[in-house]
């Protein structure tokens, strides 16, 4: 007996992506049914694929069991690859929006992110149009708007293809977080320890003990 | 009189700018900007002593009897402080009732009238700030301390709310409501007060109290969390700054400690062929592959008319004439031939009937065709034809097979 649901689950799942209450709900909400879970990880398990959660607990994603297999390495290396050469101007990107807000959150699954509040703060202070034209610059949100509503509107549809944001209504100009933020954090944790990427807190409690 | 007519006019001032001083109070920490629009407000209030400030460059600062004043009537300052009121008030009602039952034993009706009037207040007040304690609680769940900027400063303030709450909490355990309801006596009010509203209250607020902390300390994991993904975008944006071109290696990476969120599959797709094996799907199979077969606009197809010089609409019941296919007809006509046995024993080629149609088809498809069309036939009709493949198998690929004619004839069914 064929269930539409859980076919759906499992072909999201394979085709790398991450289901979260913000991309997904319906298949979201069926995975979060322990019952369910089983279910899909009985079927994965058969093709060496097992279901994870982000450490956040926020979404979930479809992961090898035995790596050990060349083509499996890489395509694990394929993924990190992608992370790793835009690292830097999704770091870029983060920094700019706690600006914006004027807080130190970073964009976490759910925000919303509007196209319009953006471009309002950015008219109101110059250093961080600077900002997003040194993002607009970079390989993977690369436009050729000199303007600041273009490229916000490139970086931001950018995202949107990536699969970090999701559209809100029709107007194209209001998105929501995706569960993936929540993968990329676990990705730059996992970049930060194996670099021995140290914060200014981090150096500064070290410099403390060694005193 | 003077003085009476100078509190007046401060009091109408008061009234006069009462949104913009509210305003002060409730979302600027009690400062007014000193902007061009608030001058009024500012030469008001100088004029009344209501405010102060250090330096002619720095914000006016509403004056502390004022905000004292503010406090009491948005009560804020009662919410802030209700757990302690808390405590003090019970702490007070003790007392009255060690009172009351020392007035009791002497008998001194005045002085257990009076006590009775006190407590019932007490009680009261002791009720409403409980209630106060716990709604406050409400308001920081949700503001989520959103009024506090700074994500350590916000962490902070969290963890003492926490341990306000637990204070609070471990307050209203230590209430011996039964106790204090004995010594109550005979007084209906009082008894009503301490039997079923205090209780009343106490088990709501308790509640309320109970989940807001569970609440806050959600809130404090999630802010701890921030914090941490905060810190980490801040180190990666530095070492980009101090590493520029920085990328991290990821070639090297010893792959067996991934953790196994990360290790996140490849897409495939999952596809299947449509199965034409099973006649249940015939119906969708053939509308799919009806719509499946993409014709080339010609440059006909693109030529759009300007006008239409006339719209004819169909007549209701009007058909449509179909053209006959003669291929359709010939094989037909054969198989029609072969079914009814006119061809007795004789066998008949496929290609020698195409030969003698004279249609100008390819052998292929004329083949096909009629092995179609026989396939198509009732099972009744079927029967009665019998095929013969004249076929040889592929040099190169041998398990195909290739089929160059068909031997057809009458069969006797039965």
């Amino acid at each position: 007996m064929s269930n539409p649901l859980f076919e759906r689950t499992v072909t999201a799942l394979l085709q790398e992506r991450v289901i979260c209450e913000v991309s997904d709900d319906e298949l979201y909400n069926y995975l979060l049914m322990p019952g369910n879970q089983d279910a899909v990880n009985r079927f994965l398990g058969q093709i060496n694929r097992t279901l994870r959660q982000t450490s956040a607990h926020d979404a979930f994603v479809c992961a090898y069991q035995d790596v050990s297999d060349a083509d499996t390495k890489e395509a694990i290396r394929q993924q990190f690859r992608e992370v790793a050469n835009n690292l830097e101007a999704f770091v870029q990107f983060l920094r700019l929006v706690m600006m914006l807000e004027a807080n130190e959150r970073p964009v976490l699954p759910g925000d919303k992110l509007s196209e319009g509040h953006i471009l309002d703060r950015i008219a109101a202070a110059p250093a961080l149009e600077a900002r997003l034209r040194s993002l607009a610059e970079k390989r993977v949100f690369h436009t050729k708007r000199s303007d600041s509503a273009g490229q916000i509107r490139s970086v931001l549809s950018s995202l949107e293809k990536m699969g970090y944001l999701k559209p809100i209504g029709t107007s194209g100009s209001l998105y929501r977080a995706t569960g993936r933020w929540s993968w990329l954090y676990d990705a730059m944790t996992f970049i930060q320890t194996h670099e021995g990427i140290q914060g200014a807190e981090d150096t500064d409690s070290e410099q403390m003990r060694l005193h | 009189m003077a003085r009476a007519q100078d509190a007046q006019s401060t009091l109408r001032a008061l009234a006069k700018y009462g949104e913009a001083i509210l305003e002060a109070h409730l979302r600027n920490g009690n400062r007014i900007p000193d902007s061009d629009e608030n001058l009024g407000l500012i030469e008001t209030l100088e004029h009344h002593r209501l405010v102060w400030r250090i330096g002619e460059s720095e914000d006016l600062q509403l004056k502390k009897v004022l905000v004292q004043f503010l406090d009491h009537i948005t009560e804020s300052e009662r919410r802030r402080y209700a757990s302690a009121q808390v405590h003090i008030l019970w702490q007070q009602l003790s007392e009255l009732f060690e009172e009351y039952k020392e007035a009791k034993k002497r008998s001194a009706l005045s002085d257990i009238d009076r006590l009775e009037g006190e407590i019932k207040e007490c009680l009261a007040d002791v009720i409403e700030d409980i209630r106060n304690a716990t709604e406050a609680f409400a308001t920081y769940i949700n503001t989520g301390f959103a009024y506090i900027t700074d994500l350590n400063l916000r962490i902070r303030e969290n963890e003492k709310v926490i341990e306000r709450a637990g204070r609070l909490i471990t307050l209203f355990e230590s209430f011996r409501i039964r106790e204090l309801a004995e010594q109550a006596g005979s007084d209906a009010f009082l008894k009503r007060l301490l039997l079923r509203h205090l209780p009343a209250t106490l088990e709501s607020s308790q509640k309320n109290l109970s989940y807001a902390l569970n609440q806050l300390r959600k809130m404090l994991v999630r802010m701890r969390e921030d914090q941490r993904l905060s810190r980490m975008v801040g180190a990666f944006e530095a070492h980009f700054v101090n590493h520029p071109g920085f990328e991290p290696s990821i070639d090297h990476l010893d792959l067996r400690q991934v953790p196994e969120f990360l290790n996140t599959v490849a897409p495939f797709r999952i596809r299947g062929f449509g199965d034409i094996y099973d006649s249940a799907d015939d119906l969708e199979l053939i509308e799919l592959a009806a719509k499946a077969r993409t014709v080339p606009l010609t440059a006909e197809d693109l030529q759009v008319p300007d006008d239409v010089a006339s719209v004819n609409f169909d007549i209701a019941g009007e058909t449509e004439p179909e053209e006959d296919d003669p291929v359709e007809e010939a094989i037909e006509g054969l198989i029609q031939m072969l079914v009814d046995g006119h061809l007795g024993e004789r066998t008949i080629l496929a290609s020698e009937a195409l030969a003698s149609t004279g249609l100008e088809i390819d052998k292929a498809d004329w083949l096909q065709a009629i092995v179609s069309e026989i396939e198509s036939l009732p099972d009744g009709d079927q029967q009665h034809i019998e095929v013969l493949y004249h076929q040889s198998h592929h040099g190169v690929y041998p398990d195909n097979v290739l089929v160059s004619d068909l031997t057809l004839k009458h069969h006797h069914a039965g």
